[in-house]
C-alpha cells in the first residue's frame, strides 16, 4: 500500500507523469505556434520531433554555467529550483488520473493562486539577484502586470468555488462530476476572463512583457545560462501544465472518465487542448506596452470579472 | 519630484533589437525617454577609399555591396554618376529594365521591413507571413539576374541581362499574388488592434521637423512632405510611369508603415507598366575604360529614402574621390528627435521605423583634433 | 484577431519551409553558381584574369604549361568571367553549396590537358554542370 502511495507520488500520476506531461506540452506548443506562421517547428529528434524539449533540456544541463560576477549568489541559484519545483508540487493539487487529486484539502484553490503569486515573485526575485538591466527592467515589468491580472484572477476563481460550494478543486471537479455539467457552460465569462489571465501570467504574446525580446533581451531570464535557464525552462513547462490543469479542472469537466475512456487520458486530451487554445492565441497578437496592458487589465477585465461575481451571488451560472 | 533622477541606458552595439552594431545611449527618467545621443560608425568598412583604389568597372561590385538591400539602388546610382561623367547614354530598354529592378528591390524591401516592425511590436506571425511573402520576390530575382540578393545585373552602360516576354510572363504572374498578399498586410496593419496601439502616436515627427531635420523617404513622406526623388528629379525611366507619390499625415510609425505598404501597390503598377510597355532595342552599350575628368553627383530613390553619390574623376581608369551618403544617415536627426519623450518599450520600434540600415551609412573616421577621443562620424 | 482567418488556413496548408539538407529548392537556369573552366576551349588570353574584380582569377606560368588557378573563398559570382570570356571557356554552374572550414580546398587548379590524359584535379574539381 505504501509502495503504491510512492508509486503514484513518483511516477503516476505524479512528478515523472507530470514532466514528461510538461515536455509533451512544450511540444505541443512549439508545433502549433509553427505550423500557424507557416513553418515545420520541431522535426529532427523523435517522430516529429517531439522528443525536442527533451534534447533541449538535456542540451542545456550540459552546457558552461555562467554566474555574473555582481549577482546575488544565493538567490541566484536558489531561485531556478524553487521555479521548477512550485509548480510541480502545485500539480499534485490536481486532479490528474481520478476527479480526486492526489492531494486535496478544503481551501487547496487558494493555495493555487497562491501559487501564482509565488511564481512570479519568485520572477522578480530571479531578475533582481542577476543585476542586469534588462533582468530588472524585466522583473519590475513582471511585477507590474502581476499587480493588474492577480485581482480579475482571483475574483473569477472563486466563481466556481461558490457553484459548487467547495474551496477544493477536487471538490469542484466532483460537484461538476455529479451535475453531469462543465463550469465553461455555465459561467463562459469567467472562462474568458481565466483564459486572458493565464496568457499574462505564463508571459505569453500579447502579454510576453517582461521578456520581450526585441526590447529587454530575454527580460528576467537574460543572465540565467545552463542547467538554470533548464530549470527555468521546465518550470515554465510545468506552470504550463499546471495552468491548463486549473482551467480544464474548474471549467472543463476535469479529469472525469468519459463512456470507456479513462480519467487520465481525458485529462491529457483537454488539457492539449487548452494548450492548443493559447499557443493559437498567441499567434494571433502584437504584444502590448505595458502601461497598455495594465490600463486595459484594470478598465476592461476586471469590471467583466466583478461582473461574473455578481451574477454567480445572484444565482446565474451556480 | 524635487530631483533629477535620470538613468543612463545604453542600447546597442549588441542589442537582439538592432541587427546591425550600432549605439545609442539614452537619458532616461522613469519610464520616458529624455535625450538620446547616438554614437555611429561600428562597421566602418573603408569602401569609399576602396572604390578609390578600383576601376570604375570593378566598382560596382563594391556600390554593390554597399547595402544588402539596396542592391539595385547603389548600383543605379554609381552607374549613373560614371555614366554622366563618361558621357555615354543609356539605351531606353536597359532604364525600363533598371526601373523594374529597382520597383522588385522596393518590394521586397519593403515587405521586409513591414516583417520587420511587426516582429519589434512582438507580432512574429505577421513577420513569418511578410518574409514568406518576399520570397516570391527573391525567387523572381534569381530567376531574372541568377542571384537573389546580389543581382549584379547593373552594368556601366546599361543592364547585363534582358528580360525575356516568358520572363517578364513570369513577373506578371508573380506580382499577381503579391499584389493579393499585400493587400492583405495592409488590411492586418490597418486593423489588428494590438498593432495600431503600439504604432500610433509613435515615434511622432511633425512635417515641420521633418523638413527641418532633413527626412529622406518613406519617413519623410509619412509626415506628410511629397518629396521622393523619383517624382521631383526622376531617374531611369521615371519620368515616364504613371504612379503616386505615397503620403501619411498620421506622421507616426503607423503611418510610416501604411506608406510603405501603399508604396509597394504603387511599385506593382509601376513594374507592369514597364513590362508592358519595354521598349525595343539593345540593352547595354560599351563603356569606355577611362573617364574623362570631372565630378557628378548623382540621386536615387532607394526603399530607405533619397540615396546620394558623388564621383569625382580625373582622367584615369579610377576615380580621384568617391563618396556614398546613404538614406539611413539623413534619417539619424529625424530619428533623434522622435526618440526623444517616448516610453523605453517603444525604442525598437521606433529605431526600426525609419528601416535603418546602419552599416551602409558608416563611412568615413573624423579624428577631433585637441580632443582625447576619436569619434567616427 | 485580424489574422485569425489566415492562421487557421495555415493549419491546413503544407509549411512553406523547405526541409533543406533533405530537399531542396531547385535552382534556375542561369543562376550564378561557382564558375567552371571547360579548359579544352580555354586559349590562357588572361581575359577573365582582368575582368574579375576581386582577383579571384589567377594564370600560373607561361605558354601553353599555363594553369588557372581560382581562389574559390575571393570569387563573388558576378560572372564577369564568363560574360568576357571569348571562347566561352567558363560557365556559371549551379552549385551553390560551397561553404567550408578550409580555405585551402577553396582554391581549384585548371591546366590545359597535354594529351589524352586528363589529370583530376585533387579537390573535386567542378564539372561543367556541377
Ligand atoms: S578568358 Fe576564357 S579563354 Fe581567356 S583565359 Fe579566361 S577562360 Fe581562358
Ligand atoms: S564570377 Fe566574378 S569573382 Fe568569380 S571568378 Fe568570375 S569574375 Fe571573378
Amino acid at each position: 500500500m505504501v509502495a503504491y502511495e510512492i508509486f503514484q507520488l513518483v511516477v503516476f500520476p505524479g512528478a515523472l507523469f507530470v514532466i514528461c506531461l510538461a515536455f509533451l506540452y512544450e511540444w505541443v506548443d512549439r508545433k502549433l505556434f509553427a505550423r500557424v506562421q507557416g513553418r515545420y517547428g520541431p522535426l529532427y529528434t523523435g517522430p516529429a520531433g517531439i522528443l525536442q524539449p527533451v534534447a533541449d533540456f538535456l542540451k542545456l544541463l550540459s552546457k558552461e554555467d555562467i554566474v555574473p560576477r555582481a549577482c546575488d549568489a544565493n538567490l541566484f541559484f536558489a531561485v531556478p529550483v524553487m521555479y521548477a519545483a512550485l509548480p510541480l508540487t502545485a500539480l499534485f493539487i490536481m486532479p490528474i488520473a481520478a476527479p480526486e487529486a492526489l492531494v486535496s484539502f478544503e481551501g487547496d484553490l487558494i493555495f493555487i493562486l497562491f501559487s501564482f503569486g509565488l511564481m512570479t515573485l519568485l520572477i522578480f526575485l530571479a531578475g533582481w539577484s542577476s543585476m542586469s538591466r534588462f533582468s530588472a527592467i524585466g522583473s519590475v515589468r513582471s511585477a507590474l502586470q502581476m499587480l493588474s491580472y492577480e485581482i480579475p484572477l482571483g475574483l473569477v476563481l472563486v466563481c466556481p468555488a461558490i457553484a459548487a460550494r467547495s474551496l477544493s478543486v477536487s471538490g469542484i471537479v466532483q460537484w461538476q462530476a455529479a451535475n453531469a455539467t462543465w463550469g465553461a457552460a455555465l459561467q463562459p465569462i469567467g472562462l474568458a476572463v481565466v483564459m486572458v489571465c493565464m496568457l499574462a501570467e505564463l508571459e505569453l504574446v500579447p502579454f510576453d512583457i517582461p521578456e520581450a525580446e526585441t526590447e529587454i533581451v530575454a527580460g528576467w531570464r537574460t543572465e540565467f545560462t545552463g542547467r538554470r535557464l533548464a530549470l527555468f525552462r521546465m518550470g515554465r513547462d510545468l506552470e504550463i501544465v499546471l495552468v491548463s490543469a486549473l482551467v480544464v479542472s474548474l471549467y472543463l469537466g476535469g479529469a472525469q472518465q468519459l463512456w470507456l475512456v479513462p480519467a487520465a487520458a481525458m485529462f491529457v486530451i483537454k488539457t492539449a487542448a487548452v494548450v492548443a487554445v493559447f499557443s493559437f492565441a498567441r499567434a494571433l497578437f502584437a504584444r502590448f506596452r505595458i502601461d497598455q496592458m495594465i490600463a486595459g487589465m484594470w478598465k476592461y477585465l476586471l469590471p467583466i470579472a466583478v461582473a461574473q461575481v455578481v451574477l454567480v451571488q445572484m444565482g446565474l451560472g451556480a | 519630484m524635487g530631483y533629477a533622477s535620470t538613468v543612463k541606458v545604453p542600447f546597442g552595439p549588441q542589442h537582439p533589437a538592432l541587427k546591425e552594431p550600432e549605439h545609442f545611449l539614452f537619458e532616461v527618467d522613469g519610464d520616458t525617454v529624455v535625450g538620446v545621443t547616438p554614437r555611429i560608425g561600428y562597421v566602418h568598412r573603408g569602401i569609399e577609399k576602396a572604390l578609390e583604389l578600383s576601376t570604375y568597372g570593378h566598382g560596382i561590385y563594391l556600390a554593390e555591396r554597399i547595402c544588402g538591400i539596396c542592391t539595385i539602388a547603389h548600383t543605379c546610382c554609381y552607374a549613373q554618376a560614371v555614366e554622366e561623367l563618361m558621357g555615354i547614354d543609356v539605351p531606353p530598354r536597359a532604364n525600363y529594365i533598371r526601373t523594374i529592378m529597382s520597383e522588385l528591390e522596393r518590394l521586397h524591401s519593403h515587405s521586409l521591413w513591414v516583417g520587420l516592425v511587426a516582429h519589434e511590436a512582438g507580432f512574429d506571425t505577421l513577420f513569418m507571413y511578410a518574409w514568406r511573402d518576399r520570397e516570391v520576390i527573391l525567387n523572381l530575382f534569381q530567376e531574372l539576374t541568377g542571384g537573389r540578393v546580389l543581382h549584379a545585373i547593373n552594368t556601366l552602360g546599361g543592364v547585363r541581362r534582358d528580360i525575356s516576354p516568358e520572363m517578364a510572363d513570369k513577373v506578371r504572374r508573380a506580382l499577381e499574388h503579391f499584389e493579393g498578399r499585400t493587400k492583405e498586410y495592409l488590411r492586418i496593419v490597418r486593423t489588428e488592434p494590438t498593432f495600431l496601439r503600439r504604432t500610433r502616436d509613435v515615434g511622432v515627427l511633425k512635417p515641420a521637423d521633418a523638413a527641418r531635420l532633413n527626412a529622406v523617404g518613406p519617413t519623410l513622406r509619412a509626415s506628410g512632405i511629397k518629396g521622393d526623388v523619383r517624382r521631383d528629379d526622376p531617374y531611369v525611366a521615371y519620368d515616364e510611369m504613371p504612379f503616386n507619390v505615397i503620403t501619411s499625415d498620421s506622421c507616426d510609425v503607423f503611418g510610416r508603415t501604411e506608406v510603405r505598404t501603399e508604396e509597394m501597390m504603387e511599385s506593382i503598377g509601376i513594374i507592369r507598366h514597364a513590362l508592358e510597355h519595354l521598349p525595343e532595342g539593345v540593352f547595354r552599350v560599351r563603356a569606355p575604360r577611362n573617364v574623362p575628368a570631372g565630378e557628378c553627383v548623382s540621386r536615387v530613390e532607394a526603399p530607405r529614402g533619397e540615396d546620394m553619390h558623388y564621383a569625382r574623376s580625373n582622367g584615369t581608369a579610377k576615380p580621384d574621390r568617391y563618396k556614398v551618403r546613404a538614406p539611413t544617415l539623413a534619417n539619424i536627426p529625424a530619428l533623434c528627435k522622435m526618440l526623444v519623450g517616448i516610453h523605453v518599450a517603444d525604442i525598437p520600434i521606433i529605431l526600426a521605423g525609419i528601416d535603418p540600415c546602419f552599416s551602409c551609412m558608416d563611412r568615413m573616421v573624423f579624428v577631433r583634433s585637441g580632443g582625447s577621443t576619436g569619434r567616427a562620424r | 484577431m485580424s489574422i485569425v482567418g489566415e492562421a487557421l488556413r495555415q493549419l491546413r496548408r503544407k509549411p512553406c519551409t523547405v526541409r533543406y539538407p533533405a530537399e531542396k529548392a531547385p535552382v534556375p537556369p542561369r543562376f550564378r553558381g561557382m564558375p567552371a573552366w571547360d579548359m579544352s576551349k580555354c586559349i590562357l588570353c588572361v581575359l577573365c584574369q582582368n575582368a574579375c574584380p576581386p582577383g579571384a582569377i589567377r594564370l600560373i606560368g607561361k605558354g601553353p604549361e599555363a594553369e588557372i588557378e581560382y581562389l574559390m573563398d575571393r570569387c563573388i559570382f558576378c560572372e564577369e568571367c564568363a560574360e568576357v570570356c571569348p571562347k566561352r571557356a567558363i560557365v556559371m554552374s549551379d552549385r551553390f553549396e560551397l561553404a567550408g572550414f578550409d580555405r585551402s580546398k577553396m582554391v581549384f587548379r585548371f591546366r590545359k590537358e597535354k594529351e589524352k590524359q586528363p589529370e583530376p584535379p585533387k579537390h573535386s574539381a567542378p564539372t561543367a554542370n556541377g
